[in-house]
């Protein structure tokens, strides 16, 4: 059984039916490239993976269990983290607090969400009295979630961990997404959404990235991810889903997909030798 | 019913005025200008001045009010919009308050604290309807009313100005990039909001035959109420609202009676808040727009200071009453630490989690009264009382204001201003429970093991053991992951959410905190007072500690409490002004909002 | 430089806290002997600050010039700013009088004025601020019930008599026996006012309007308690909040109600606008206003519409009473206009105490109980009145009035 599994999923959006049918699977360990011309409905699809939004149509699991009617706040305690587009750390939070943000979910029996109101009170009450008294168990965890952090922030060398005290507003540009996936690490994730992760970063910056993720990949996280890049597709997917105008046009090996025709003309358009071709073969068949 | 209509229909007329220009200053500026009120108050004053000084007949005396309220509109963009503007919507609903403080006090110097008459000088006509009247002067509002509409509409969308002032509302950064004068857009913005907020001053003040220094703050509201039915920014939706409003506010008299009138009008507008946020026109709740990336508020970082610096302050404050004889400054800091308090349990939401809160003064009063109502008729000691009532006053607090959370920014704000209204309009009208307008006389002083505390020293040691035990409370929560969550909530909460934070949950949390610690102050303040009615905690309070939270620093716990003494320490020590010293404090305010934005104990980087 | 840095952001936030402590400290200084009632342009006539230390002093009574010192707490500035303004001229003529027959046993009486906007959480402050100013000998204040009850504990508890000159609370005076009041009773006033609408004037179906604060309850209750009696019906009973200028809706309701009368427990400024707002509804009846209506401004502010309005006041310029008549002729002297009811209330509050001063010393103790034993005080408003059990003063009487071209009159039946 796939670990993630999106079962013909559709979107409207007013008029627009941004995604049409999508289908796709995600098995353990495996790294997922999703590619696509602007407004292929690639976003979209990580908003409804990461319930951000939910389909008018279709369902999503995640380990067994749907998660497609769940609040954003329970897919991430399901085991989902992901990063945005347009990168979204907090900015007067210290680089350390925005990745132990991320761990927020791994504070069990503190933070599980109650189902119940009255359950989501006591639930409440609870972890206002342990943050009150600060029981040995509790410092224990936070110690070591903090030193989780510096072990993930170290991943990316020397760039974060001398910052760690710093707010984020005060980072670069790259140095932001970093924290952000850093974030998303902290979490622990059975699956790791990475939106466009090297998007606006320089062609040095986008190999450090591409060498993180597949260190990533080699510690066996299973990721699923939005890139525009296709050096960075060909180096870390094992199979590559192209999307347009919201239904999945081509799916395979990355070799595969990158010669497809149909993804060409989604992305390029027609070639004027290939429409000649067509009008050819159009008004062969208008005179027979 | 036919009357109840055209009531209706004369006083939205009113509120009509009112609301357009508080709709255009929205939708130019982003601000809920909180001076229009003030402006609206000396135009009336000038008219008043130009038709019973001088004589002049009501058309020259229009027109003098609407240059002198267009100058008195360009003077506040001067000095209490433009030096704001980058500084967000928080600080400038701050200095417009500041300014309106300022106004209001200025006025009283000038003429008096008295209402004066303003005689109509129309005709006497009127239009007999069935069971009422229609004067010519409410023909004459409606025409300026509909005037005013239509002449805004053909400057927005006709003019090139107009153009310009639309482009500057959606993105000033933009317009400036395209070359438009955004400094001059602003100033014609509020030349214009002034000018129709005089005019709507003169004329309300012509129709009631009345006017006076401080009529500008019931303006505002309704204004504002208007202005949101209609959905901000659209001029053609706040005359819809006025009328809207009005209509509703003279049928609720006919059903319920007019003391619930106000209640109705904030009912209705919290309704308006959570369902239809864009307005009564809109035609669906509208989404609102993710910010862009790197669009970052920063709030300045909170000076570090030694560890010694805190139980030194704290031994310092304990040891106070043994250094000074004189019982007048304790008490004035014993009320200072009830509202360092208020002020520390407010920072916790509109500091640390983001959540603006106009209403704060409904916890208190929650607190106030449910100590009053349980040590007076349920005897229940004040010890027990002490914990039992915040909570109390905890748990309704965060059920009114849960349908609210999910509100963000200007639009959280004023339903919390409304939810403050309405336990204040709550307690007036709940006869049976809280005696309504008597208040509850007579409560005990504060007592632990059958001794009163009614000395001052007393007092004040019990003051600052309660907000001491609130700063261990606040800051033991806001060092934990609690802290760090509720950071997240104010950063970003599409991001906060994604990693766990479900957002109900922890603003409820925040609020819930909140809620027991203001209502703590609450009890205190009860007991100490002996005295409760529905008007001691008002609006006026909530904003007080608004302005100490964001003097002292958002998001800073020594800030709150710094904040909090020195605003009640200041009006006290300059007591000496007599009838300047809200002028003087309103100066003040501004001052110091613009040369530490961030508060006085954050730093300005 | 760095260091610099470092020793100012380290020590700022210490340093603002002693800033803070020195502002109040420096308020302190302010609190003895400072006359700070706010003297611009208003005209008072109070002697210039006399500089005091803020140490307890032997007994005031030792030095025999020294002025005596009564703390007035009131608005004067916010939303009942004009009252206390009123006040004032009450009180300026009745000190210039004092002043002029010698003072109290040849000392001066002056008072100071404290500021509290009425407003409760203020109240509490100035009260300590006064009691610990042993100059201060008598306190007169505050304009509303919940702003001057704030501080009634406080000057119970320190021994210095509160005088409450405006506020009727039924329980106001019974926080102690240092809490006293010159206003009447609502026990009297609207049974009287309920006597005149229904007996005299033979009105039977009334419509109440009231206005929602504690003594606008109390009375319109008292009234319509007293109204049923006499056989009355009450048709309508509405209550408007305090800043409600719009009265269409609430009078639309009360003319559906088909009364003979209309019934204001209001303030002038309220009651104007509801007389004004009337004739545009349609409701033509009778108007009867309870007392606190009665007040030029009510006329200036009422225009054309004030006319032929009812009220029952304890005081009237007009009224033939020889000490009414001095008290009126000497403020139309001094001020150029009639006196209204806050300015004779003020004025009375003062005589009062001056008189207990001159008759049993001008001591805080001394006040109390020279309140509690004196007999037969020269009021304006009561002519010869004594304080009651309740530590109110007893046997107010009554005038009714009428508004005849544009002025006030008796009404004679």
């Amino acid at each position: 059984m796939s670990l993630l599994s999106v079962r013909n999923v559709h979107k409207h959006f007013g008029g627009l039916h941004a995604l049409r049918g999508v289908s796709l699977d995600l098995e353990e360990g495996e790294t997922v490239a999703i590619i696509g011309p602007n407004g292929a409905g690639k976003t979209t699809l990580f908003n409804l993976i990461s319930c951000e939004d939910s389909p008018d149509e279709g369902e999503i699991v995640l380990d067994g269990r749907r998660i497609d009617s769940l609040p954003p706040h329970l897919a991430a305690a399901r085991g989902l983290a992901r990063t945005f587009q347009n990168g979204r750390v907090f900015g007067n939070l210290t680089v350390l607090e925005n990745v132990l943000l991320g761990a927020h979910t791994r504070l069990h029996g503190l933070t599980d969400p109650g189902s119940r109101p009255l359950g989501a009170l006591f639930l409440s009450l609870r972890e206002i009295a342990c943050c009150l008294i600060q029981p040995r168990r509790f410092r224990k965890l936070e110690a070591e979630l903090a030193e989780e952090a510096k072990e993930i922030l170290s991943m990316f060398g020397e760039r974060l961990l001398p910052r760690l005290h710093q707010p984020a507003y005060s980072l670069s540009y790259a140095n932001r997404r970093r924290t952000e996936l850093a974030r998303a690490l902290a979490l622990r994730p059975k699956v790791l959404l990475l939106d466009e992760p090297t998007a606006g970063m320089n062609p040095t910056e986008t190999e450090e990235m591409t060498e993180v993720i597949l260190q990533l990949q080699r510690r066996g996280q299973t990721m699923l991810i939005i890139e525009h890049k296709l050096e960075l597709v060909m180096a870390v997917a094992h199979r590559v889903v192209a999307l347009d105008a919201g239904a999945v046009l081509v799916s395979g090996h990355p070799e595969q997909v990158r010669s497809d025709p149909k993804l060409i003309e989604a992305y390029v358009g027609k070639t004027r030798a290939d429409l000649a071709k067509e009008n050819a073969a159009l008004a062969l068949t208008a005179e027979a | 019913m036919l009357d109840q209509w055209i009531n209706g229909l004369v006083i939205g007329n009113l509120y009509m005025l009112t609301a357009i220009g508080i709709t255009q200053i929205y939708g130019v500026a982003g601000v809920v200008n909180f001076a229009h009120g003030s402006v609206y108050m000396f135009g009336a004053y000038i008219g008043w001045m130009a038709i019973t000084w001088f004589g002049w007949p009501l058309l020259p005396a229009i027109g003098l009010v609407l240059a002198g309220s267009a100058l008195l509109g360009l003077l506040l963009e001067r000095f209490a919009v433009r030096p704001f503007a980058q500084a967000g919507s928080t600080i400038l609903l701050l200095t417009t308050i500041a300014a309106g403080l300022i106004l209001d006090n200025a006025a009283q110097v000038i003429w008096g604290p008295q209402t004066q008459a303003l005689r109509n000088p129309l005709p006497q006509w009127y239009l007999q309807l069935e069971s009422g009247i229609v004067t010519l002067l409410d023909l004459f509002i409606l025409a300026c009313g509909v005037t005013t509409a239509l002449i805004l509409h053909l400057f927005l969308y006709r003019s090139r100005a107009g153009w310009a002032v639309r482009a500057t509302a959606q993105d000033r950064d933009a317009a400036l990039q395209m070359g438009i004068d955004v400094n001059g857009v602003s100033r014609l913005s509020f030349a214009l909001a002034g000018a129709f907020a005089g005019l709507s001053g003169l004329l309300v003040g012509l129709y009631f035959n009345n006017i006076y220094p401080t009529m500008g703050a019931s303006a505002t509201l309704k204004g504002t109420t208007a202005a949101l039915l209609g959905g901000l920014g659209n001029v053609p939706g706040a005359i819809l609202g006025a009328y809207v409003l009005g209509i509703v506010e003279a049928f609720s008299v006919e059903w319920l009676g007019a003391s619930y009138r106000n209640l109705v009008a904030v009912v209705l507008l919290i309704g308006v808040l959570l369902f239809r946020p864009s307005g009564l026109l809109a035609p669906r709740r509208a989404l609102n727009p993710e910010p862009t990336a790197g669009t970052f508020i920063p709030h300045g970082r909170p000076l570090r200071f030694p560890r010694w610096v805190v139980p030194a302050a704290a031994a310092i404050a304990a040891a106070l009453p043994f250094a000074l004889v004189n019982p007048y400054p304790l008490q004035v800091l014993a009320i200072g630490w009830a509202f360092a308090l208020m002020a520390v349990s407010l920072n916790l939401i509109s500091g640390t989690t983001g959540q603006i809160s106009l209403g704060h003064a409904g916890f208190v009063t929650l607190g106030a009264y449910a100590s009053a109502i349980f040590t007076s008729r349920l005897d229940l000691s004040f010890a027990a009382s002490l914990i039992i009532s915040p909570l109390v006053a905890a748990v309704i607090g965060v059920l009114l204001c849960y349908p609210a959370l999910r509100l963000r920014g200007q639009y959280l704000a004023i339903a919390t201003l409304g939810l403050g209204e309405a336990i204040s309009l709550i307690a007036l009208n709940w006869d049976a429970v809280t005696l309504g307008p008597l208040g509850i006389s007579n409560i005990q002083p504060p007592a632990f093991f059958g001794r009163e505390l009614v000395s001052p020293v007393a007092q004040y040691w019990l003051a600052l053991a309660i907000l001491l035990a609130g700063v261990w409370i606040v800051h033991r929560l806001t060092r934990s992951h609690l802290g760090r969550a509720f950071r997240a909530v104010r950063e970003d909460e599409v991001a906060a959410r994604a990693f766990g934070v479900g957002l109900s949950r922890y603003k409820s949390l925040a609020f819930g905190v909140s809620a027991f610690l203001a209502a703590l102050a609450g009890v205190f303040l009860a007991h100490s007072y002996s005295y409760i009615a529905p008007d001691t905690f008002t609006f006026a309070l909530s904003i007080q500690v608004l302005t100490m939270i964001i003097l002292g620093g958002r998001d800073n716990l020594a800030g709150a409490v710094l904040g909090a003494v020195l605003l009640i320490a200041l009006p006290e020590s300059i007591r000496f002004l007599g009838e300047y010293r809200f002028i003087l404090y309103g100066l003040l305010l501004i001052v110091m909002l613009r040369f530490r934005p961030y508060g006085l104990l954050n730093s300005t980087k | 430089m760095k260091i610099g840095n470092k020793f100012v952001s380290r020590f700022r936030p210490a340093a603002l806290a002693v800033l803070a402590l020195a502002l109040l400290l420096s308020a302190c200084g302010k609190v003895s002997g400072t006359q700070n009632s706010a003297q611009a342009g208003a005209g008072a006539q109070n002697s210039p600050s006399a500089p005091a230390s803020a140490s307890a002093e032997p007994s005031p009574s030792a030095a025999s010039t020294e002025p005596i010192l009564i703390g007035v707490t009131g608005p004067l500035t916010g939303d009942n700013a004009e009252y206390g303004k009123q006040w004032r001229k009450g009180f300026d003529l009745a000190l210039g009088e004092i002043n002029g027959e010698g003072g109290i046993n040849g000392r001066p009486l002056e008072y100071v004025f404290e500021d509290t906007q009425s407003d409760p959480k203020q109240t509490p402050a100035v009260a300590q601020k006064f009691v610990a100013n042993p100059k201060i000998v008598a306190v007169i204040g505050d304009f509303s019930s919940p702003a001057s009850m704030a501080a009634s504990p406080i000057y119970q508890r320190s021994g210095l008599v509160q005088l409450g000159i405006t506020n009727s609370h039924p329980d106001f005076t019974s926080t102690g026996d240092y809490i006293w009041s010159n206003t009447s009773n609502q026990r009297d006033d609207a049974p009287y006012l309920a006597q005149l609408a229904v007996e005299v004037l033979g009105k039977k179906r009334l419509a109440v309007l009231y206005l929602n604060t504690d003594w606008g309850k109390t009375t319109s209750d008292l009234f319509i308690g007293k109204a049923k009696e006499l056989g009355a019906e009450i048709v309508a009973q509405e209550a408007y909040l305090s800043n409600e200028k719009d009265f269409r809706p609430i009078l639309s309701k009360a003319r559906d109600a088909n009364p003979d009368a209309l019934i204001l427990i209001s303030y002038y400024n309220d009651g104007a606008l509801i007389a004004q707002q009337r004739q545009a509804v349609g409701l033509d009846t009778t108007v009867v206003g309870i007392g606190s209506i009665y007040s030029p401004q009510f006329i200036r502010l009422g225009g054309e519409a004030a006319e032929g309005v009812f009220t029952a006041t304890r005081f009237y310029p007009g009224e033939s009473r020889e000490e009414v008549q001095r008290f009126v002729q000497a403020y139309r002297a001094k001020y150029n206009e009639d006196p209204d009811n806050f300015s004779a209330v003020a004025y009375d509050g003062i005589k009062i105490l001056a008189q207990v001063m001159r008759q049993y010393g001008a001591e805080r103790k001394a006040i109390r109980d020279g309140l509690e034993a004196i007999q037969d005080l020269d009021t304006v408003l009561y002519g010869k009145a004594s304080f009651g059990p309740d530590r109110r003063l007893e046997n107010p009487h009554f005038l009714p009035l009428i508004v005849k071209d544009g002025k006030f009159e008796l009404w004679q039946p």
